[in-house]
Order: structure tokens, then sequence, then C-alpha cells
């Protein structure tokens, strides 16, 4: 996940240690767009049956079944080419240094159905790098087998396996950081916020068993473990994010949904769940990491032509360090242990399917350790973005229902960022310092798919 | 006189009761807002149907549905539930089919519907199939 903030933080000042915060760039995945139109070809359906802005990721109840159901969903006439591009320009407009212009990326989507109970999600990027030099990536990856129809205790039910290379992507329900791609901007942040630095997103591979009973209650287990550092390498990703070696690792995720109709509406409350040991670096002691999450989401449908989405996550992250390195003073050494929250909360609003606004807001918290987080012990980032869209296709009665164009723009504006809004890497005051404000920044961004 | 009285207050209140008797047998028992039936579609019918002429979704398409025998829609893979189904969708089978659940009506049928409760809303959204020729 390539940022334009990638290209323009700053070095830091001081003692660069490899572990928290301190070597991590302040990432954060800007509004990225999803779309599949293989699927709607594959369905019949318009893409706006599956994404409230008719352009993913957000997804409406029946592109949340749809997923559940393994990407297998088929209008019945014969098999179709499992195959989509998204090509993405973004022009940014930063608060300080040179806007630029670039064709940001191409996607490619593998994406469709095997059978009526394999299917699957594959996604190839092709990035530009800032200097107009590609980088080709294997980004994500959902395979699936279902098991559907079943009945258990007179109630429908659901079963499918997923093998996947980062832990929520796979989640139905419009809430978790990998499956919206919106983890908050951190320097601390937890294993399931894919903006974290070493970030579990497409290193590691897993399978998870996950079930759907009488419609409204969703379980999953699962495990991981990180791929090896030559694959990683292959499939397009630098040495220096590697997530470690990862053992004892354990994914779960419960979930109560709620589809009303009368007008169209749809609730969810979750937990989630990922635990392990790691090694970073792969010879080094091995710490131990806890993460655990609420969501709640709220989605107001209607007639499908006001829509509201909300979604609100929480995940704590529990940490027992693996050392306790030494501080600039004599017998200043970091905390044993620590806690990093990730918040973030979503507000979406949808007219007719092709006009939208997003408000979000997202904050990353920690335990105050001046060892781990120069220059202020404080991890804390706090953003914001505001993002209007227009996605003019992709309904049933627009020019094409199988394939989109969206154009956007979006504020991205930092209030905090290591736990300072001024000055934030410490460098003695002589005008010079950082603001967190200096982040800031204005982005157009338009894509298209098909 | 008084027997006389009687006589034409039962008669009337025959004629009262076949009046409505006779509105609720007849079409216009089920007569509702087109314009209200295409939102309750919007929400309830249109992921898995399209209105329009041959485009089948995960449901088939529906232009037409009244008066189209059931399990024909041209193109699209019937479930052998629905192939059997030896009826015609009129706008009382529609009503019959739409007030409750679809593996309840049709057996074996692929489709997932739990049936339509509200009777003004049904009335509406059959209207709105109705127009759909």
């Amino acid at each position: 996940m390539s940022t334009f903030l990638h290209n323009r933080a700053p070095s830091r000042p001081g003692k660069q240690l490899w572990w928290y915060g301190l070597a991590a760039l302040p990432l954060f995945a800007c509004t990225t767009a999803q779309a599949v139109p293989a699927y709607a070809r594959q369905t019949g359906s318009a893409c706006a049956d599956c994404h409230a802005g008719s352009y993913g990721p957000g997804l409406t109840p029946y592109g949340m079944r749809f997923k559940m159901n393994g990407y297998t969903d088929t209008d019945g006439k014969g098999t179709k080419i499992p195959a989509a591009v998204q090509i993405n320009g973004t022009r940014t407009v930063p608060a300080t240094g040179k806007s630029s212009n670039l064709l940001s990326s191409a996607d490619i989507y593998l994406a469709g159905r095997v059978s009526d109970q394999v299917g699957g999600f594959v996604k190839v990027s092709i990035n530009n790098n800032g200097q107009d030099k590609f980088n080709t990536q294997l980004s994500d990856v959902d395979l699936r087998f279902v098991a559907k129809d079943l009945k258990l205790g007179g109630k429908e039910a659901l079963v499918g396996v997923s093998v996947n290379n980062d832990p929520g992507f796979n989640d139905p329900i419009n809430a978790l950081p990998a499956s919206m791609q919106n983890g908050p901007p951190t320097v601390s942040g937890s294993l399931l916020n894919p903006s974290s630095s070493n970030t579990l997103a497409h290193r590691v591979i897993g399978a998870s068993v996950y079930a759907l009973y009488d419609k409204n209650w969703y379980g999953e287990l699962g495990t991981y473990n990180s791929l090896p550092t030559s694959m990683q390498y292959d499939l397009g990703y630098s040495l220096g994010g590697d997530p470690g070696k990862l053992s004892n690792t354990v994914y779960g995720r419960f979930a109560y949904m709620k589809e009303l109709k009368r007008p169209h509406q749809f609730f969810s409350a979750g937990l989630v769940g990922l635990t392990t040991d790691r090694q970073l670096p792969r010879s080094g002691p091995s710490e131990h990491l806890t993460d655990l999450g609420y969501d709640v989401t709220y989605q107001f449908l209607g007639n499908r032509e006001n829509i509201i989405q909300f979604a609100y996550v929480n995940i704590m992250e529990r940490r027992r360090y693996a050392t306790t390195p030494a501080g600039s003073l004599p017998g200043l050494f970091a905390l044993p242990r620590g806690v990093v929250h990730d918040q973030t909360a979503q507000l979406t609003y949808v007219f007719k399917q092709t006009y939208g606004v997003i408000i979000a807001h997202m904050v990353s918290t920690g335990t105050h350790d001046i060892v781990r987080y120069v220059p202020y012990g404080q991890p804390e980032t706090n953003s914001n973005s505001f993002t209007v869209f227009w996605t003019p296709f992709g309904k049933d009665d627009s020019f094409t229902s199988i394939a989109n164009l969206r154009l956007a723009a979006e504020w991205f504006r930092f209030n905090k960022f290591n736990g300072s809004s001024t000055n934030i890497f410490g460098v003695p005051a002589n005008g010079t310092g950082t603001n967190a404000r200096d982040f800031n920044a204005f982005l157009l961004f338009a894509s298209v798919a098909f | 006189m008084i027997e006389s009285a009687l006589r034409r207050c039962l008669r009337g209140t025959a004629m009262v009761g076949l009046f409505f008797g006779w509105m609720l047998a007849s079409p216009f028992a089920h007569a509702g807002d087109a314009s209200s039936g295409a939102d309750v579609f919007k929400s309830e019918c249109s992921e898995c149907h399209s209105p329009k002429q041959g485009k089948n979704k995960k449901g088939p398409s529906l232009f037409g549905i009244v008066g189209r025998p059931a399990g024909t829609a041209p193109d699209y893979n019937y479930s052998d539930a629905l192939k059997q189904a030896r009826w015609t969708w009129t706008t009382d089978k529609l009503h019959w089919y739409l007030s409750q659940q679809a593996k309840k009506a049709n057996p074996g049928t692929k489709m997932k519907y739990d049936g339509l409760d509200d009777s003004k809303q049904l009335d509406d959204l059959v209207t709105y199939l109705d127009t759909l020729h």
C-alpha cells in the first residue's frame, strides 16, 4: 500500500530504531477504490447492488451475502471471463511541497466463480513509485470454498473456508480496517491495522473457517503465517516491511448482523481478535501481541435514493515486548508492556447511488513510552478525511451497469502526529520544525473499472 | 307497515353487503400506487430482479411478468420447482406468492424471499409489476 506520504515523509532526527513507531512512515490508505466489474458480469447485477456508492469497497447487505457466498452467485448464463481491470490516477496537492499528477496504479483482478462452491478474488497491483517506475505486487487474495443452503436446527446455515493474505480483508461487514482499507495513519498501530509499519497485509497467508447461522450470526476462526522474506520480495514487497516470523497465531471474529425491511436497514455489532508470537527481526526474541476489538455499523438503504452508512471500530492491542531497550539517558529503559488503540469512525451519505460524501475520523493512540516513541513518548496520531465522489455509472438505469468511473476529491487533515500538533519530530525550536498539519493534503482521484 | 320497513332495511343491508363483497373480490381490491410500488421494488426486489426486458440477474427479468407463464423468461435457468409450477403470473397469483416465503409458495425454488407482509406495499408492488410491459 503506497501513498503520497511515502514520498515526502521527512527523515527522523535522533536515534533510528527498528521497532514500533520510530521506523514507521506515516501511512494511510487514502480512500482506496476497489471495483470488480467481473462480478457484475457474472451475476447480471449492477455495481450499485453490492456497493452503496456504486463502487467498492463498502458493501450493501446484498454485497455482504455475495462475499459470504464465496463470490459464486451467478445469473446462470454460463461461464464469464473472471477478470477485470481498474486504472487509477491521482493528483496530490500537499500542504507543503510540490504537487504531483500520477497514473498511480493499474489493478488487475482475477475474480469470480469456479463452481457453485468455489470462488475467489485475486488482485495484482501495478503501482507507480512516484518517479514513473512501476512495481508489480500481489495485493489482496481471498479464495473460498463454501457450502450453502445448509439447515441447522431448522435454520438456514452457510459454512465456508477462506484462504487469504490479510486478516480481516475477508470480513463481510464494512468495519474492519483491512476490509474497508481505512486504517488510521499511525506510528504505533495494531496488527489489524494495515496502515501499521511491518503490516501483516499481503505478507502473510492464512485460512479461516467461517459460518453464518440463521442469516444473523457470523463466526470465523483462522490462523496465519508470514510468508518467507524471499517470497515477499518475489511478490513485489520490500524486505524492510517484513512482519517477522509469526507463531501460535489465531484470528477470531464474531458478529451479529440484522437486515431490516420496510424501510430497508442493516445493523451489526461484532468482536474481533488476533493473537500471535512474533519475532521481528526473525532471528530475534519473540514478543507477544494480542488484538481485541469491537465494531458497530448501521446502514439506511430505503429505496436507495438516500443511503446513509456509519461504521465505528475500536481495536486494542496488548503487547509484551521482546526487549526493553535503553533510552538516551542513563537508567532509562523502554517499558516491557504496552497497549495501543486504533479507532476509525466513518459516516457516508450517498444520493441516488451516484453522489456521495464520506467523513472519517481516525485516531491511533498508545501507552506513553519515552524510549519507544521519540520525541515525546506519545504515539498519538489524529486525522480526518473529507471526501466527495461522483460515480455516474454502475446502476441498472445508467449507461452501463457493469463498468464504472469514480471521480473523487479528498481533503486529508492531520491534527496530531507523534502525540503533538507542532514540531512533531522534536527538532530544536528554530522555526523549521515540522507540524502535523504539514502532512495535510488535497487529493483528486480518478478511477475507471471495466 | 313495520314489516315492510324491516324488509327495506334488510334489502338495504344486503345491498351494502353485496357492494363491499364485490369491492373486496374485484381487481380493485389489489389496486395500489404504481409509483410507490416502484420504491417497494427498489428496496425489495431490485437486487435480484431487473425491470428491463431481457436483463436477468440472480433472478429473471420481471419485464412482462404479469400474464407470463411461470418459469418461461427467456435465457434464465429456472429451478425444476418453478419450471414445473403450472401457473401463470396474474396479479392475484403474484399477490399470493409474494405474501409468503417463496420456499413455502414453491418448495424447491431458488428464490430466497421472506415475503411482504405489508398489504399496502404488496398492493403497490403488484400494481407496479403490472406496468412492466
